[in-house]
């Protein structure tokens, strides 16, 4: 088969599911070898053993009824949403998705501006390109005790700002780069003159002609940030949190509850993939032309 | 006539590189002139300096009465490279003049009862332009769908909706094959007619362009007048391969009319010494005035007053 050789739908699918498989297959052989040398261990449960921990991570977190009958309180019948919403898998996601939401919410729109602003105006990049390649450099984990003085203390902010600033601040530099290159040189110079030729003031050139031509560009490059964003969240739920799903892993890692942590890092995947297939399918919806 | 384009002591230069010397022209309404010259003679630099976005060094360039600043609605350009934008289809780009030249983004924005009936007014301005460059079937394509041939008649739609006072092509048919060349040479030839029929009925001329080419069959093919420009000079101390191109050649050129046979022998004399004062650089250095001859003034049109569509933007 030559390089690039184009393979149909059928096989590529087919491709994919054996590519999953051999992970399953590759995963379960590496557990029987743990588990074989001795049966009690749990750091690498088989499939069974983590399907009951989703189990466990989706019962309903609720008082025991009979200790309440016991304390002659009244009981009621829980509700199928006070099931669903007392579960610790929906907790966990519906906080880390909050947080996650509002994180990459805040660094896209900074830098969707500033990286726009950047490869509009030259002396706006000059000002900005070069600490911004400095700070791309430095990884946002590393930052965090950084964060957490800045954030907690100097700034004073509480709460779930923590998280939005971490993977906001965390996302921002490259973000902007990335837009900011886009926006530098996927424009010619004869297609900004045209521009103005038609009529188009400053805000027009960059709202009606550089921001559509790059959409694709940025939506993609929000896609390839999906995975830090989670990495920054997850890190600072690890050392902050009382509920999220790094939180939830930090504490079942400690009671070597590898079953539920797998299953947390499985829902972790389903999340990034989601997101990162809305992009795509939004990218198509909104720029057919490319 | 009066003068659509004055360019008066133009100089241009980067550095040590003295690219323009005294450049001196006028373009009158209605009138179509082919800029050539032999490669990186200045063409180009010219073209963007009257565009606006190279301003010249010393020298003064006026559009109508104003001098030319940066590059606006008076002035339509239309590229080799097309500079169509890839996320608009044929009918959004040749509307995408009108929507910036006549709204502000805050009335696309918050005012949709004045937007929505003027947006649906200007893509049915730009269909009925597309369909008269034949281009019916191109309406909703993206460029990347359309041939070369197909983009280059959607860019000059795109520039002439604005009907600006000159239309400026840079090298427009130079990436396309000769049967799309021929095409796009007789659509332009189709404008000019519709300038003398203007002229026929006592109407100011609604087109006046200056196409820059190295064509020199294609120069004498399109334009009423040719301008040449060349290094190839000597004026008293000054030497054009030192000093920078100027001008070594203006004169009328002949008529030819859209769908006729091609008549190239009704021009090989002229192409010929035109070459040789402004393209070949074996031939002995000639004195800069040699072939420069004004083409003879126009008579003047009847005096008519004819009010002109304000399409200057309403800023709220």
């Amino acid at each position: 088969m030559r390089i690039k050789q184009p393979i149909s739908d059928k096989t590529r699918i087919a491709l994919g599911i054996l590519g999953v498989f051999m992970l399953l297959v590759i995963y379960s052989f590496l557990s029987y070898q743990q588990r074989s040398k001795n049966p009690n261990d749990t750091t690498m449960p088989n499939l069974l053993q983590i399907g009951h921990g989703f189990k466990e991570a989706c019962t309903p977190d609720l008082p025991d009824p009979t200790l309440q009958e016991a304390f002659g309180l009244e009981v009621e019948k829980p509700t199928l949403r006070k099931k669903i919403t007392s579960t610790w898998l929906y907790q966990d996601l519906s906080i880390t998705c909050q947080r996650l939401f509002f994180g990459l919410w805040w660094g896209c729109m900074f830098a969707i501006i500033l990286g726009l602003f950047m490869g509009c105006y030259k002396w706006l990049a000059a000002i900005f390109a070069p600490s911004l390649s400095f700070m791309a450099q430095i990884p946002a984990t590393a930052m965090l005790a950084v964060f957490l003085v800045l954030v907690a203390k100097i700034l004073q902010w509480q709460g779930e700002w923590v998280y939005t600033f971490m993977i906001g601040f965390g996302v921002l530099p490259t973000l902007t780069q990335s837009i900011f290159i886009a926006a530098r040189d996927d424009l010619h110079e004869e297609e900004i003159s045209k521009a103005y030729t038609l009529g188009a003031s400053n805000g027009e050139v960059i709202g009606n002609v550089v921001l559509p031509q790059i959409l694709p560009k940025i939506l993609d490059s929000i896609r390839l940030q999906i995975g830090p964003a989670l990495v920054y969240l997850v890190a600072a739920e690890y050392s902050l949190a009382q509920v999220g799903m790094g939180y939830q892993i930090r504490m079942q890692t400690r009671m070597l509850h590898m079953a539920i942590v797998y299953d947390y890092l499985i829902v972790l995947g389903i999340l990034g993939l989601l997101m990162n297939k809305s992009l795509i399918w939004y990218r198509k919806w909104q720029c057919p032309w490319y | 006539m009066s003068n659509i384009l004055k360019v008066q002591n133009l100089h241009q230069w980067f550095g040590n590189n003295h690219v323009l010397c005294d450049i001196n022209f006028q373009i009158p309404q209605g009138q179509f002139v082919a800029l050539v010259g032999g490669s990186g003679c200045g063409k180009s630099t010219l073209l963007k300096a009257i565009l606006g976005t190279n301003p010249p060094k010393k020298g003064n360039i006026c559009i109508g009465d104003l001098p030319v600043t940066g590059p606006n609605r008076n002035v339509g350009i239309v590229y080799q490279a097309y500079g169509l934008y890839r996320f608009l289809t044929a009918e959004q780009l040749v509307a995408f003049g009108p929507k910036l030249d006549q709204t502000t983004m805050f009335q696309r924005l918050f005012m949709p009862w004045f937007w929505r009936p003027l947006r649906k007014k200007h893509l049915e301005e730009a269909r009925k332009l597309l369909i008269k460059f034949r281009l019916e079937k191109a309406l909703s394509q993206y460029p990347k769908n359309l041939s070369g041939g197909m983009r280059q008649r959607v860019a000059i739609a795109q520039a002439l909706i604005m009907q600006p006072k000159i239309l400026l092509l840079d090298e427009p048919f130079g990436a396309l094959d000769e049967a799309t060349r021929e095409e796009l040479q007789d659509m332009l030839l189709a404008l000019r007619e519709e300038n003398r029929q203007a002229e026929r009925v006592g109407a100011l001329p609604p087109w006046t362009v200056l196409i820059v080419t190295h064509e020199l069959n294609e120069a004498f093919y399109v334009a009423d007048r040719v301008i040449g420009l060349g290094r190839n000079w000597k004026d008293g101390n000054l030497l054009g391969e030192i000093s920078g191109a100027t001008i070594l050649w203006d004169k009328p050129a002949p008529v030819c009319n859209a769908g006729e046979p091609r008549n190239y022998e009704l021009f090989k004399e002229m192409r010929n010494e035109l070459r040789q004062a402004v393209i070949d650089d074996n031939v002995p250095i000639i004195d800069r005035q040699m072939h420069v001859d004004q083409p003879p003034p126009k008579p003047d049109p009847p005096k008519i007053v004819v009010v002109r569509e304000d399409r200057t933007k309403e800023k709220s």
